[in-house]
């Protein structure tokens, strides 16, 4: 693996402890730490202990199969690291303002394509006429998944905002 | 990457590649500057370039990247890197169902937005995003130096 592209790039510009950090919070399965240590030009055993940092960090949290740690995102750390990139620089009215457009881009494709929902898309994109449009519905079905995400991200933001943006509740 | 209860959410589980591949990107030093596109609804990265790192005469040049990992967990993402630049010239690295090659990977290119795209098969040496983040700037750079 060391001698695959943008290795000697990444290895230069990325400690160690880094690259095992994005290759692990990035997985969409859990991974073992010799799965990752190949990702991330690491070996093994250093792959091994900056796992543990992680784990204890609750970057990462652990399960046991075949045999082996496996490694995957904390839900919460993913969920906090998310909440806190909607917060930075947005109060409750421009959350409020974000709700709302993200809202009608996920109306506006629903009219569109006459679908409900990001997979309905997608079977609507396997029936498309051509190729292109199959392809650019596809591309508005992945759009939408995230979008779909970030909406109940904002909800959660907006309800919970005076915890998150960490202001004093109002005392009577 | 996990619901609370378990389960994939592909819209999760692409949002936080997102995230990471504009943290990480910034780490490179041919980046300006890195941020969450269409403001607000953060579906892309896009990437401002110092041209000049790049081997580039020209004045603005820009990176943007799609990411989703797939409708399942163990699904193959579809991605998109695809470079553009002042002089009009764009070429782009893509995994993702197209009608103008076998498979999915492929490079395209094209001199100037009157041009018809040139495209062309190629594999990658991983689908894993932060590691596929350095190959393209090493592809990129052979790309822009053979020009």
């Amino acid at each position: 693996m060391t001698d695959s592209p943008g290795a000697e790039s990444w290895k230069k510009h990325q400690s160690a402890f880094d690259r095992v950090r994005s290759v692990a919070v990035t997985v969409s399965e859990p991974r073992s730490a010799n799965w990752i240590a190949e990702q991330a030009h690491v070996a093994g055993n250093t792959a091994r202990d900056h796992l543990q940092r992680l784990v204890e960090m609750n970057v990462l949290q652990t399960s046991t199969g075949d045999g082996a740690t496996h490694y995957a995102p904390d839900p919460l750390y993913t969920r906090m690291q998310a909440l806190r990139d909607l917060l930075d620089g947005r109060d409750r009215d421009g959350l409020l303002q974000l709700r709302g457009e993200l809202q009608e881009q996920v109306e506006e494709w629903q009219t569109k394509y006459d679908a409900d929902s990001p997979s309905d898309l997608r079977d609507k994109a396997a029936r498309a006429s051509t190729a292109a449009e199959t392809q650019e519905m596809r591309r508005t079905a992945n759009d939408w998944d995230i979008i779909a995400y970030r909406l109940r991200l904002v909800e959660d933001a907006i309800e919970h905002y005076s915890d998150y943006a960490g202001s004093s509740p109002v005392t009577a | 990457m996990f619901a609370f209860g378990g389960g994939y959410d592909p819209g999760r589980a692409s949002h936080t590649v997102l995230l990471e591949l504009r943290r990480t990107v910034k780490q490179h030093p041919a980046v300006q500057h890195a941020s969450g596109e269409p403001s607000g609804q953060f579906t892309r990265v896009t990437v401002m370039l110092v041209p000049s790192i790049l081997g580039r005469e020209v004045e603005e040049a820009t990176l943007t990247i799609r990411w989703y990992t797939g409708e399942s967990a163990n699904s193959d993402p579809e991605f998109a890197f695809h470079y553009s630049d002042s002089s009009g010239f764009d070429c782009g690295w893509h995994y993702e169902p197209n009608p103008h090659v076998n498979g999915w990977g492929h490079f395209q290119e094209r001199e100037s937005a009157d041009d018809e795209y040139r495209y062309e098969t190629i594999t990658f040496g991983s689908l894993q995003p932060i590691p596929l983040l350095w190959e393209i700037f090493d592809r990129l750079d052979d790309r822009l130096s053979g020009s």
